[in-house]
């Protein structure tokens, strides 16, 4: 027996050996590109004495990069360093150009007096990391995969409105839209929350089906600060700088990205400084990292991301216009919450959550809780402020609005549609911690306005699931729900969660989780899209939030925020929450041992 | 023999097949890989439904499930009329002989080619651990069973315990945070968190990532073989013709190596042969801390997003080991104990 599972084990692990020496590994990308290459060694005397390389630790891999082809954060932070568009987004949000000469605007002519014609022009001498000349005609190539049919493109939001692009020569793109797009910022600009890397028309011309073309998941040739030129499955990438960027080569000679699905690891190796930065732990890892300074540093950057509580307010019969015409897709299938309706319940609830307490508890301080749907972002209507925690006025508020205990149990009852309905509602999110916690915290508060709030966590894959899958956002079996999202780079694309487009048996691809349909928001957010000007716009959206404000239609719990962690040694450049850490790599450095 | 093997064969090709759809139709029903896209900046309804069209999403579970076992989509009415059925079997069987496992939703790759990368560093990081474990808990089994109730049998059998009803996730942190952080801090030599692991192919770095990792395992799995052992001798060591061996004038060394062993190892011997498929499977949690690139993984990872394709991608690999090394273990038994025969 004993020499059979001697064999049997030594048979195995000596396959299991082979197969590692054999494991495929994607080869190396074959290219000439200098970026490909070993770092290129300056003249002896500024020889530094040893490579300088960092090291980061990332949650997830990559499933590809090209961003048009995939929507996983990790993707796009990667085409941030490989596959650059026109312009980005620096660290104080502003909108700058990258491989564009500048933005275009009316005074410059790069915007056409009716809004429909952006006229880009590109730096010269813009090279590939192949040394392949980087024109305009990769631009219009760029446009051209993704709206072809042939291509399955992930994002083609924006990019279908396109009527035509020119290019009159090498350097100058003329983009003309079908009608009026206002984001056409949003498109060819690169950054973290947005898909516009340029593509290589020299490496992709004339093929289709290129949601499968290597390049696509494993991008060789590169126009951003470095090259990725070493990718293990599931282990480690590893990215050499691209001699050809813009902006010359990068500080930094060699970027390792390690994938550390778990976050306590990665705590782990910044300790031990097996990895010099993390950029995913979450709010609730703020202060574990923060206890590791000095040799340690967290940056908690908030963003316009937002973590909001809101009410079902779908009503079966549906909404009409001022000419008493029902507006299509109005319906939902089910009322919501009755109280709800009443302005001064939301209200009262809104009031009756220590939003700021909970943020100073659970999150450390480290956010804010914003007043709008658009936080931190150009966009911000600064005039509004958070409402303060004061359950006095929201015990009053319902009073007013005709919810007493009668029957002595601690909650509410009132009269709403005719008939007596106790202020107990379900609150449905998912299943993350930080959420059970925050809900829990809710419950406390509200319980002492007379208000049973009862969470209930579903898997996010159900509780986002769509129509037909029964998800209760998308169905609307739910009183109240709470989730993240955000409205940018630009408040156009998204503000669609607020049109008239709820989703029931009729209208089952509808993007309204609120089943809220008001003719007079909408026409508030039709006012944001009838000009390119982004001062104008900036009026119009302020307009918006201030209605959203005023009627309480949304609880805001705080701005959701970046938690980075990173040792002494590395020096990254500024971060910004429309830029991340990724947006400017070239400036990277380390510090002398 | 022959017939035997046969007839094993055609009923783990029977079991293959009904495994394919309960995964297919448990899998489907468990998580929605569009959620992947409720949130996301940039992505319109129309976007939406576009994806749920491409990654065939819209079509029913039966259409879905023929789609998948790679039956041409021409042969969709057919199956659904019922119709041709055992052609087409043998289409989808010729096809899974062949590894098509189907394109990953989401990374585009072939489940196939990805399986193909974490293999080889599962097998190795679970065959060491699997080696390393039967070897102690043969040595702990026998002594444990040998000196039954001395203090070595207690302290072995508290250990066992503890080992086995500690979660795996503590330790993984708990050996992690001594061996790689407080050594550290304390200026010895340390042990990599993980990651990494196969970065220029260095021997000795796959060595130094594999300690911890292997170290986990052994010491969960010890626990149960070490207990599996110690029972099995001890009934054995009851029998009449151990005692026949000690009255022949046997010393007491070779009654337990030679006769005692031989008989106490089938239990010990089905207990392995139904966990060395799991080898193919790798071990999530203790993959996930160590970041090592593991099936484990590779199915956790995929199966949070909803990637249906490579879940039971895996899942079909690992269900088809689980059915080969059953057979062999019976095969396995007529060679360690000549009184079965199969028949």
């Amino acid at each position: 027996m004993k020499r059979y599972m001697y064999t049997l084990f030594s048979l195995v692990i000596l396959a299991s050996l082979l197969l590692t020496a054999c494991a495929p590994k994607t080869p190396a990308p074959a290219t000439a590109a200098p970026a490909t290459q070993p770092p290129i060694a300056p003249p002896a005397t500024e020889v530094p004495p040893m490579p300088k390389i960092v090291t980061g630790g990332w949650t997830q891999e990559p499933d590809s990069i090209v961003p048009y082809y995939t929507v996983m954060s990790y993707a796009w932070w990667i085409a941030q360093l490989t596959l650059v568009g026109l312009a980005e987004w620096d660290e104080n949000g502003a909108y700058v150009p990258e491989l564009a000469a500048e933005i275009p605007s009316v005074e410059n002519g790069g915007v056409s007096p009716d809004g429909l014609t952006i006229t880009w022009k590109l730096r010269p001498g813009l090279k590939w990391s192949d040394g392949a000349p980087l024109t305009s005609k990769d631009v219009k190539f760029t446009w051209e995969s993704i709206v072809n049919p042939l291509n399955a493109s992930t994002i083609k939001a924006g990019y279908d409105q396109i009527e035509s692009i020119t290019t009159p020569d090498d350097l100058t793109v003329v983009i003309k839209f079908m009608s009026l797009y206002p984001p056409w910022q949003t498109l060819f600009a690169q950054g973290p929350n947005s898909a516009g890397s340029i593509l290589p028309a020299h490496i992709l011309e004339g093929q289709t089906g290129l949601e499968n073309h290597p390049y696509i998941h494993w991008p060789t040739v590169a126009s951003g600060p470095f090259v990725i030129t070493e990718w293990v499955a599931g282990d480690y990438m590893t990215l050499l700088p691209n001699a050809n960027f813009y902006k010359g080569r990068p500080i930094i000679d060699q970027i390792n990205i390690k994938f550390i699905p778990d976050p306590e690891t990665a705590l782990a190796a910044l300790q031990t400084g097996d990895i010099d930065w993390y950029p995913d732990f979450s709010e609730s890892d703020i202060s574990t990292v923060g206890a590791l300074e000095p040799n340690v540093h967290l940056l908690v950057v908030p963003g316009s991301d937002f973590e909001h509580y809101f009410f079902n307010l779908g009503v079966t019969a549906g909404v009409k216009d001022a000419g008493d015409n029902l507006i299509a897709n109005s319906a939902s299938d089910q009322d919501g919450f009755c109280p709800f309706k009443d302005v001064r319940v939301r209200k009262a609830i809104t009031l009756g959550i220590d939003r700021e307490t909970i943020v100073e508890a659970l999150l450390e301080g480290k956010t804010i809780v914003p007043a709008t749907q658009w936080p931190n972002s150009f966009w911000t209507n600064t005039s509004l402020q958070s409402d303060a925690f004061n359950p006095e006025e929201a015990k009053r508020l319902l009073d007013e609005a005709g919810y007493t205990d009668k029957d002595g149990d601690g909650i509410r009852e009132g009269m709403c549609g005719g008939k007596e309905v106790k202020l107990s509602f379900n609150f449905e999110t998912t299943t993350k911690q930080i959420r059970v916690d925050i809900a829990l915290a809710a419950q406390s508060d509200l319980r002492k306005i007379g208000v049973e709030f009862k969470p209930i966590h579903t898997p996010a894959g159900t509780f986002f699931g769509g129509y037909g899958d029964g998800g209760p956002l998308a169905t609307g079996k739910y009183d109240m729900a709470g989730y993240t999202t955000g409205f940018y780079p630009d408040p156009y694309p998204f503000g669609g969660d607020w049109l008239c487009n709820a989703p029931s048996v009729n209208n089952p691809g509808g993007a309204n989780p609120y089943h809220y349909c008001d003719p007079q928001l909408v026409k508030l957010f039709e006012a944001v899209n009838v000009t390119a000007d982004p001062a104008a716009r900036k009026v119009a959206i302020d307009a918006v939030q201030k209605y959203i404000f005023d009627n309480y239609l949304v609880v805001m719990m705080y701005a959701r925020a970046n938690v980075y962690g990173y040792v002494d040694r590395f020096v990254p450049g500024p971060f910004g929450f429309y830029s991340n850490m990724n947006w400017n790599a070239e400036v990277w450095d380390v510090k002398s041992p | 023999m022959w017939a035997y093997i046969l007839r094993r064969l055609v009923q783990a090709i029977i079991t293959l097949f009904i495994i394919t759809i309960v995964c297919f139709i448990l899998t489907r029903l468990s998580s929605d890989p569009m959620a992947q896209y409720a949130n996301r900046p940039g992505l319109t309804a129309a976007d939406k439904e576009r994806i749920r069209h491409q990654l065939g999403l819209d079509r029913t579970i039966p259409v879905a499930w023929i789609r998948w076992v790679g039956l041409p989509p021409e042969t969709e009415k057919k199956i659904v009329d019922n119709s041709g059925l055992p052609i087409q079997y043998i289409n989808w069987l010729g096809l899974a002989l062949q590894g098509e496992l189907g394109t990953s939703f989401f990374s585009k790759q072939p489940v196939s080619q990805l399986i193909a990368e974490r293999l080889p560093l599962t097998l190795l990081l679970m065959a060491t651990a699997l080696t390393i474990t039967v070897f102690i808990a043969l040595g702990l089994g026998i002594v444990s069973a040998v000196k039954q109730y001395s203090l070595t049998d207690n302290i072995i059998t508290a250990l066992s315990f503890i080992g086995y009803s500690m979660p795996i996730f503590f330790i993984a942190l708990g050996l992690m945070l001594i061996f790689a952080v407080q050594f550290k801090a304390w200026g010895l030599p340390y042990l990599p968190t993980g990651a990494d692991v196969w970065n220029r192919r260095d021997m000795t770095e796959l060595i130094r990532h594999m300690i911890l990792p292997v170290s986990c395992l052994v010491i969960i799995q010890t626990a149960g073989y070490a207990r599996y052992v110690r029972s099995s001798i001890l009934e054995v060591l009851s029998l009449d013709y151990i005692r026949t061996a000690r009255a022949k004038g046997l010393t007491e060394r070779a009654v337990l190596y030679k006769h005692a062993l031989r008989n106490a190892a089938l239990p010990f011997i089905t207990i392995l042969g139904l966990d060395i498929p799991y080898l193919l499977s790798g071990a999530i949690v203790t993959e996930s801390v160590y970041a090592w690139p593991g099936m484990g993984r590779l199915f956790w990872e995929y199966a949070q997003r909803g990637d249906f394709p490579v879940v039971l991608g895996v899942l079909l690999v690992v269900s088809a080991a689980v059915v080969v090394f059953s057979i062999l273990t019976d095969l396995v038994y007529t060679f360690i104990d000549p009184r079965i025969r199969l028949g």
